[in-house]
């Protein structure tokens, strides 16, 4: 397969790519749980701004790539070309599905096992420590899972922006003419959100099995 | 559907296939009388896209469907191969050196006459005469810098080239007429390997001081309205690239005044005009249709 052999005369870059595209999921879906966790869970205590904070995820979900990159090249300290401005569009991308499955989570569980945990004389912090998050951490973990898997297929827009990552190849060969080029790029993409999709399911399973 | 009801449950099958197999007549129909005109993802193309679409829809009673701002040369090439598309613009260096990969060299007019028969003989695709214009490659940087530092040519490049950045769309890194073989020409050695990005944000990167110098089109309308210069080509390194309609051979056969009417086109579009359409476009944002119409109107009455 011409795809094969391409990998054998490019293996040096090939590596390199795999690795900076990682890097990139790593780093916006770490950045975005940091961010989309605690949103969700200010948001269960704050159900007002429940609306605006996900209509808000949404509509960065809506603005297309090449878009959003235009608007952040001017912005001072986010913005210019490289990895930075990339993380930061793949960032907003992956909020939404952070950012809602937490809500959702937290807001899910049994209002009883909740009063439940005040009669006892929890307090806000502790009932959130206790039995909110490990009863949620299911539908937490399959919004990070979600966000991950889509993340490595957005990852390739970075590539528009100097960012690197597997999209090179794929940019290239659209540029160029050339399959193989577009191939080599696209499978190695799709065999890490695989990868990433088992894994966190995986770790969801045990999980699920440690609390039974 | 008040005959539908009165049929019963056995007949309702043969009418269901009789309505799906004259469905299935209708759309094959459908598609044989109807043009479908095509465009790659930037302004340009998508203005001589809607140019060509009006002018079959007046000069013609065959029907046209647009399917503009498809994914580049590459994408343009596979859906007119297949017959999705009818015609789009395609630019003569391109499909010789991106498409049908022949090595760089040779002037204008060979260019256009090896890219006609090879198209004819590979693809069955027939090129129009040229519009008139050529859209090269411009080796562009800020006006207020080529000022400071003197540059005029790309020549001039070399000599600052070390101190400034570039960034460059993929497929002017990758094509053998390219960064790598201009690299050569010119001896330009940057400071760090050139940025590989989208070919629209370059032109932000350039204005916003993130890069320096671009290679962008010559046509493009937003060298004069972000303050660039194009630096002149003066060692010849580019081939030409005229652009001129790219049409299936098949949709000529069964429609012949499609092929008078994009005739009426020859020659038509200057640099200077194309430029100048580019303008409207991108930086006035008028709507390409009212901007295709008022051109048709003064150059084709």
């Amino acid at each position: 397969m011409s795809v094969l052999a391409f990998y054998a005369r490019n293996a040096q870059e090939v590596l390199g790519l795999i690795w900076e595209h990682m890097y990139l999921v790593l780093i916006s879906t770490g950045t975005a749980i940091l961010i989309g966790v605690p949103l969700g869970i200010a948001l269960t205590r704050r159900p007002a701004w429940r609306g605006s904070v996900l209509g808000l995820a949404n509509v960065f979900q809506t603005v297309p790539s090449l878009a959003l990159f235009g608007f952040l090249i001017p912005l001072p300290f986010l913005g210019g070309i490289g990895a930075r401005t990339a993380i930061v569009a793949l960032v907003l991308y992956a909020l939404l599905p952070i950012v809602r499955n937490t809500y959702t989570g937290i807001a899910g569980v049994d209002p009883a096992v909740r009063e439940a945990g005040r009669g006892m004389g929890m307090t806000d912090g502790q009932l959130l420590r206790l039995v909110e998050l490990p009863l949620s951490l299911g539908v937490i973990l399959a919004g990070v899972r979600v966000a991950t898997v889509v993340g490595v297929g957005t990852a390739t827009i970075a590539a528009a922006i100097g960012a690197g990552g597997l999209g090179v190849y794929i940019f290239r060969g659209v540029a160029t003419v050339d399959n193989t080029l577009i191939l080599a790029g696209a499978l190695p993409a799709a065999l890490m959100a695989i990868a990433a999709d088992g894994l966190l399911g995986l770790a969801e399973r045990r999980l699920a099995w440690r609390r039974t | 559907m008040a005959a539908d009801v009165r049929v019963g449950r056995l007949d309702r099958w043969t009418v269901g296939r009789g309505v799906l197999l004259g469905a299935l007549a209708l759309w094959g129909c459908h598609r044989r009388d109807r043009i479908v005109v095509g465009s790659k993802n930037f302004t340009e193309s998508d203005l001589l896209g809607e140019i060509v679409a009006q002018q079959i829809q007046r000069r013609t009673s065959v029907p046209v469907e647009r399917r503009f701002h498809l994914g580049g040369t590459f994408v343009c090439h596979q859906a007119i191969t297949a017959g999705q598309i009818d015609l789009y613009v395609e630019y003569t260096g391109t499909a010789y050196t991106a498409l049908l990969k022949l090595p760089p060299g040779p002037g204008p007019d060979s260019v256009y006459r090896a890219v006609a028969a090879q198209y004819r003989q590979r693809f069955g695709l027939v090129w129009g005469k040229p519009l008139g214009f050529d859209n090269t490659f411009a080796i562009t940087a800020r006006r207020a810098d080529a000022a400071r530092h003197g540059l005029q040519r790309i020549s001039d490049l070399a000599r600052v080239a070390p101190r400034w950045r570039a960034g460059f769309g993929y497929e002017f890194l990758e094509r053998a007429d390219g960064f790598r073989g201009l690299a050569d020409v010119y001896g330009l050695r940057f400071a760090a390997p050139p940025t590989a990005m989208d070919l629209g944000l370059t032109y932000r990167a350039l204005a916003e001081g993130k890069v320096d110098v671009i290679a962008g089109n010559s046509t493009d309308g937003q060298i004069a309205a972000l303050d660039l210069v194009v630096l002149e080509d003066d060692r010849h390194y580019f081939p030409p690239y005229q652009a001129a309609t790219v049409t299936r051979g098949q949709t000529l056969d069964a429609h012949p005044e499609v092929g008078r009417a994009l005739a009426e086109l020859d020659g038509k579009i200057s640099n200077a005009e194309m430029r100048r359409l580019n303008a409207l476009a991108d930086v006035e944002h008028k709507d390409i249709a009212a901007i295709a119409r008022e051109w048709l109107q003064v150059n084709a009455p």
